[in-house]
C-alpha cells in the first residue's frame, strides 16, 4: 500500500515537555497509519499520552520529533498560515466541552468554519440541512448554546465540524461531559456519518461504551502503542464492547500494571 | 512572605493593566486641577479686583470638587471591577490554597494602597503640569500679557487630592471586597460568561426603540421650542425625558442587532461578521443601560465643551480695548485731585489729564410741584426722522404704539437703536460741556469740536450701544445731512432752534464704569452752566499712562504702582483694571468649570466604554481560542476585534452627537451661546470637535492595543496563528 493510500500517517512522533532533569516524556515513538474511511479509537489512562498524540494530530503541538501526513502532506512541519488552512476546513474537531460560541445561535457556530474560511453559504446551505437532519437539531438550529441541552450542544458541535467536509475529524473524548444516553446517540450518529459518508474519525476516549462504535481501537500508555483491537466484519457493538471489557480486565483494571 | 505578594501583586496589576492605572492617575489629576485653582495665575490676578466674586467662585469649587468625587467614585469603582473580575481565578486559588477570606480582602487593600500612592504620585504630577499649562496658557491667551505667571503648585490641593482619591478607592475597593466575600470558590474559579442570551422579543424591542425615540423626540421638542417656560423647569423634564429615552433607545437597539445578526445571511459567510455582529450584540444589550449612561455623558460634554468654548470666545471682543481709552478715574473735590494729580510723585505717571463734567438737564420750572415736570426738550422732528428710518417692520409697531419697550443691542439696526435711546433719555438728557469731550477727542488725536451756540452733539454710549465702527453713525448722519439741506432744525431746547453736530467720535467717558449712561447732549460750555440740575453735578478727572512708561514697562507694571500711590491718597477711583478683571472674570468663571466638567464627562464615558468592552474581551477570550482551533487567523480575530471596538464607540457618540446638536441649536437660538464673531465659530467648532475626537480616538486606540494584546496572549494552545 502506497503512503497516498493511507489518509493519516503518524511516524515516530516523539514529544518531551520540560528540559533536562524536568525532562518529560509523553511520545515515545508512535507510529501507526489511519485509513480513509477508518474510525479509529485510541484509548488509554490519565497521562497515558492520548491527548497529546490527538493535539500533534491536531497540529495544536508540534512534536519534537517524528512526522505526521494528513493526505501526503507532512503536517507538522506546516507554518502557521498553512495550519489557519488546515483548522477547520480539512481537519474538523469536536471538543469535550463542545466549545460552542455562546452568544452565537446554533446555525451560526455551525456555519462559522465557512465564513472563516470564506466558503459560499449558498452551496453549504444543503449541506447544513442534511446534517441538522440526520443529526436532528432542525428544531434549535435558531437556539443559542444555553437554550440547549448538553446532547444537543455536542450535535450542533458535531455539525460544525463537518460542515466544511473535513478529510479528518479529531474527536477528543467527546462523550466525557454527556451523560449515558446522550453520548449512545452522539456515537450513534457518528458511526452513521462514518458509514454512510465514508467520513474518517479519529477518537480519543478513555470511556469503553464510547469506543465500542469503532472500527479499530489503538491502546497507549506511557506514550507507547502496547496494543490493538479490530472489530470483526460482523462483529456486534455488543460482542466488541465485551472484548474491550475482557482486555482492559486482562491487562488487569485499567492497564496499572501492564508494563 | 505576604507582604511581598502584595508588592508583587500590585506590581504586576499595574504593569498588565495600564488602563486601570491610567484611570486612577486620571482621576487624580482631574481632583488636583479643580483644587488648585486658586493658584492659577489668573485667579492670583482677579482676587486684587474682584475679590468678592472670585472668593463666591472659589467658594463654589468645593461643590465641583464633591460633584467630581461623585462621579469619579463610580469610575474608580467601575475600574477596580473590572481589575478584579480579571484575577478572580486568582482570588480562588488562594481561596482553594486556604488563604481565609477576611485575609483576602485584607491583601486587596493593601495591593490597592500600593498602587494608589504611586497613582497619586503619577497623578499629582500629571494634574500640576496640566495646572501649569492651563495657568500658562490662560494667562497668555486672555491676560494679553497684563498677567505675571507664579508656579501654581498648591500644597492644599494635594492634600485634597489624596485625600478624596484615598477616601474613593477605599470605599470602592470595600465594596468590591464584600461583593468578593461573598462569592462562592467556583463563582471565583469560573468566570466565565454565562449570562442567557436574552433576546426579548422582536416586539418588545421595536416597542423600546419606538418607545425610546418618542421621548427622545418629545426632549429635543421641548430644548427647541419650550426651551424657557415655566422658568427653565421644563429642561429638567426634557433632560429626563432625553435620558429615559436614550436608556429605551439602547435596550431595543442592542437586542434588535440580533435581528440584523441573523437577517443578513448573504454576510454571515464573510470573514467574522456574525460573530463580530454577535459580541457587540451582547455588549450593548447585556449593558444597554451603562451604554446609555455613556451616551448621555457624551452628549453633556459635547454641550458642556462647547458652551465654555463659546465664552472664551465672547472674550475676545470684550477684551478688545476699543472704546475705552482712560487708566483711570478719580473722584472728588475738583481742585484737590488736580492738585494731586500733577504733583511731583504722581505726575509721571499721568498723561492726558482731562476734567469731565456731567449732569442732568432741568425741567421747566423745576418750583412746580403739583404738574408732572415739563421738559425742555422738543426733539420731535427728530424723533419722526428717526421713525421714517426704521425698517418697516419695526415702523409699524412704534407707529401702532404696540412698541411698549426699546432693548439696545447690538441685533437691532442703528436707527431702532437710536430712536430706544433718545425715548429713555431725550426728555431729560444728561448733559456734557463741549470742553470735557473736546479733552478726550484730544487724548484719541481728533479735532475738537468747535460748536455753534446753537448746536450740540449726541453722545452714545459704546458700552451699552455696541456697534462696529466707532467714529460715525450713518443713519444719523443721513438725517442730519438732510436737515442741513433743507435748514431745517430737528430740536428745540427751551423755544430755542437747535442744531446737531454730524455724529462724532465716541469712547468711554471714564476708566470703568462710574458714570454709566447711554447718551447724553454734548453742548457749548454756556449752554451746560444755563440747563444744568446742579443737583446731580458729577466731575472725574480721567488720564492715561504716558505712552512712553507703557512702551519701557508695559501697561500692568505702571499701573499697579500708580494705582498704590492712588490708593494712599484717600480718593475714592477706579482703573482699566477693574474693567478688564471684571470681564476676564465672567469669562473664567463660566469657562473654567463649565469645560473641566465637559471633559470629565468625555473621560467618564470614554473609560466606562474602553473597560466594559475589555472586560467583555477578558470574559469571552475562550471565544477567541475556539475560533483559532476552527482556523481563524490572528489577522481575522484583530480586524474583528476592531470593528467591535469602533462599534462600541460610535453607538453612544452616534446618538450623542444627535442630542448634542439639538442641545448646541437650542443654546444658539435661545443666546446662551452667543457668537459675536461669526467667522471665529467654524475654526472654534472645528477645534471643539477635534479635541473631542481626539480624545476619543485616544481612547478607542488604547483599547484596541489591549485588545490586541490579549489575542497575541492566547496561548492556550501554542503555535496557532
Amino acid at each position: 500500500m502506497k503512503i497516498s493510500d493511507k489518509l493519516l500517517r503518524v511516524q515516530e512522533v516523539y514529544k518531551t515537555y520540560g528540559e533536562e532533569q524536568s525532562e518529560t516524556v509523553a511520545l515515545k515513538g508512535i507510529t501507526f497509519d489511519v485509513f480513509p474511511g477508518e474510525f479509529l479509537g485510541i484509548m488509554g489512562p490519565s497521562g497515558s499520552g492520548k491527548t497529546t498524540l490527538l493535539n500533534c494530530i491536531a497540529t495544536i503541538i508540534k512534536p519534537t520529533s517524528g512526522r505526521v501526513f494528513l493526505n501526503g502532506k507532512n503536517i507538522s512541519a506546516f507554518d502557521s498560515k498553512d495550519l489557519a488552512e488546515y483548522r477547520g476546513s480539512r481537519i474538523g474537531y469536536l471538543f469535550q466541552d463542545f466549545a460552542l460560541l455562546d452568544n452565537l445561535t446554533g446555525q451560526e457556530n455551525i456555519l462559522l468554519p465557512l465564513s472563516i474560511h470564506g466558503m459560499d453559504f449558498a452551496k453549504a446551505r444543503a449541506k447544513l440541512d442534511e446534517l441538522a437532519d440526520f443529526l436532528e437539531i432542525a428544531d434549535i438550529l435558531n437556539k443559542f448554546p444555553s437554550q440547549m441541552s448538553g446532547g444537543q450542544k455536542q450535535r450542533v458541535a458535531a455539525a460544525r465540524c463537518l460542515i466544511s467536509e473535513p478529510d479528518i475529524v479529531l474527536a477528543d473524548e467527546p462523550t466525557g461531559a454527556l451523560d449515558t444516553r446522550s453520548a449512545r446517540i452522539l456515537m450513534n450518529k457518528l458511526e452513521g456519518i462514518n458509514r454512510s459518508s465514508g467520513r474518517t474519525i479519529l477518537m480519543v476516549s478513555h470511556d469503553p461504551n464510547a469506543t465500542s462504535f469503532c472500527s479499530r481501537i489503538l491502546f497507549i500508555q506511557d506514550g507507547v502503542i502496547f496494543h490493538e483491537l479490530r472489530r470483526k466484519h460482523d462483529e456486534s457493538r455488543e460482542k466488541f464492547y465485551e472484548r474491550i471489557l475482557q482486555l482492559m480486565a486482562q491487562l488487569g483494571g485499567g492497564s496499572a500494571n501492564v508494563l | 512572605m505576604f507582604s511581598k505578594l502584595i508588592y508583587r501583586n500590585a506590581k504586576r496589576s499595574r504593569k498588565e493593566n495600564l488602563i486601570y492605572f491610567t484611570t486612577l492617575v486620571t482621576a487624580i489629576a482631574s481632583f488636583y486641577i479643580i483644587l488648585s485653582l486658586g493658584r492659577q495665575d489668573v485667579i492670583i490676578f482677579l482676587k486684587e479686583f474682584e475679590s468678592d466674586s472670585i472668593d463666591k467662585l472659589l467658594a463654589l469649587m468645593p461643590i465641583v470638587y464633591l460633584f467630581a468625587l461623585f462621579l469619579l467614585f463610580f469610575l474608580i469603582l467601575f475600574a477596580n471591577q473590572y481589575q478584579l473580575n480579571r484575577r478572580s481565578k486568582e482570588f480562588g486559588l488562594y481561596l482553594m490554597l486556604g488563604m481565609r477570606k477576611e485575609r483576602l480582602v485584607l491583601q486587596l487593600l493593601a495591593e490597592g494602597l500600593i498602587t494608589s500612592i504611586l497613582a497619586l504620585i503619577g497623578g499629582i504630577l500629571v494634574g500640576g503640569f496640566l495646572a501649569e499649562i492651563i495657568s500658562l496658557t490662560v494667562s497668555k491667551l486672555v491676560g494679553q500679557g497684563i498677567i505675571g505667571h507664579q508656579i501654581s503648585l498648591s500644597v492644599g490641593a494635594i492634600f485634597f487630592t489624596i485625600i478624596g482619591f484615598l477616601f474613593i478607592q477605599f470605599i470602592a475597593l470595600v465594596i468590591l471586597g464584600r461583593r468578593l466575600f461573598n462569592q462562592e470558590v467556583h463563582q471565583l474559579l469560573n468566570d466565565q460568561m454565562d449570562k442567557k442570551q436574552d433576546m426579548g422579543h422582536v416586539k418588545s424591542n421595536i416597542f423600546h426603540i419606538l418607545a425610546g425615540s418618542i421621548l427622545l423626540g418629545a426632549a429635543y421638542w421641548i430644548v427647541l421650542y419650550r426651551f424657557m417656560d415655566f422658568g427653565g423647569l421644563l429642561l429638567f423634564v426634557a433632560l429626563g425625558l432625553g435620558s429615559l429615552g436614550t436608556i429605551l433607545f439602547m435596550r431595543g437597539f442592542g437586542k434588535l442587532l440580533g435581528l440584523l445578526a441573523s437577517l443578513s445571511e448573504r454576510k454571515s459567510t464573510k470573514g467574522l461578521h456574525t460573530f463580530t455582529l454577535r459580541q457587540f450584540q451582547e455588549n450593548v444589550a447585556n449593558r444597554s443601560t451603562s451604554v446609555a449612561v455613556t451616551s448621555i455623558l457624551i452628549t453633556l460634554s459635547i454641550i458642556l465643551i462647547t458652551n465654555g468654548a463659546s465664552t472664551i470666545m465672547s472674550f475676545e471682543s470684550v477684551s478688545t480695548r476699543s472704546s475705552s481709552i482712560y487708566d483711570f478715574t478719580v473722584n472728588g473735590d475738583n481742585q484737590k485731585v488736580e492738585q494731586f494729580l500733577t504733583s511731583e510723585k504722581m505726575a509721571p505717571y499721568v498723561e492726558d489729564l482731562n476734567l469731565l463734567e456731567i449732569g442732568r438737564m432741568k425741567y421747566q420750572d423745576e418750583g412746580a410741584e403739583d404738574d408732572l415736570p415739563v421738559s425742555l426738550v422738543d426733539w420731535s422732528k427728530l424723533r419722526e426722522q428717526l421713525i421714517m428710518a426704521l425698517p418697516s417692520n419695526y415702523k409699524e409697531q412704534v407707529l401702532s404704539g404696540e412698541m411698549q419697550g426699546y432693548t439696545i443691542s447690538s441685533e437691532n439696526p442703528e436707527a431702532l437703536n437710536l430712536f430706544g435711546a433718545l425715548e429713555i433719555d431725550a426728555t431729560k438728557p444728561y448733559l456734557i460741556p463741549e470742553s470735557s469731550y473736546n479733552g478726550l477727542l484730544e487724548t484719541i488725536g481728533e479735532k475738537p469740536l468747535n460748536l455753534h451756540s446753537d448746536e450740540i452733539a449726541l453722545y452714545f454710549n459704546p458700552d451699552f450701544m455696541p456697534k462696529d465702527n466707532l467714529e460715525s453713525m450713518p443713519v444719523l448722519d443721513n438725517i442730519l445731512e438732510k436737515a442741513a439741506k433743507e435748514g431745517q432744525s430737528l430740536m428745540s431746547i427751551n423755544d430755542q432752534a437747535i442744531y446737531i453736530h454730524p455724529s462724532i467720535p465716541m469712547r468711554g467717558l471714564v476708566a470703568d464704569r462710574s458714570v454709566e449712561i447711554t447718551s447724553a447732549f454734548i453742548v457749548p460750555d454756556h449752554m451746560f452752566e444755563q440747563l444744568l440740575n446742579t443737583e446731580n453735578y458729577r466731575s472725574y478727572w480721567n488720564f492715561r499712562i504716558p505712552q512712553k512708561i507703557q512702551e519701557q514697562q508695559g501697561l500692568m507694571k505702571p499701573m499697579m504702582e500708580a494705582r498704590d500711590l492712588l490708593k494712599s491718597s484717600g480718593f475714592k477711583f477706579e482703573s482699566y483694571l477693574q474693567n478688564f478683571g471684571r470681564k476676564l472674570f465672567y469669562v473664567v468663571a463660566g469657562s473654567y468649570t463649565i469645560l473641566y466638567m465637559g471633559f470629565l464627562f468625555l473621560i467618564i464615558a470614554c473609560t466606562v466604554l474602553a473597560l466594559q468592552f475589555l472586560t467583555q474581551m477578558r470574559q469571552t477570550r475562550q471565544r477567541y481560542l475556539t475560533l483559532s482551533m476552527l482556523g481563524a487567523k490572528r489577522n481575522q480575530m484583530k480586524k474583528s476585534m476592531h470593528r467591535q471596538v469602533l462599534l462600541t464607540f460610535l453607538l453612544p457618540i452616534s446618538l450623542a452627537c444627535v442630542s448634542g446638536a439639538v442641545g448646541i441649536k437650542a443654546m444658539i437660538s435661545f443666546v446662551i451661546i452667543h457668537i459675536e464673531d461669526k467667522a471665529l465659530l467654524y475654526p472654534i467648532a472645528f477645534t471643539v470637535a477635534c479635541i473631542v475626537i481626539v480624545i476619543l480616538v485616544i481612547y478607542g486606540v488604547a483599547v484596541a492595543r489591549s485588545a490586541e494584546h490579549e489575542i497575541d496572549k492566547l496561548r492556550w494552545k501554542p503555535n496557532i496563528d
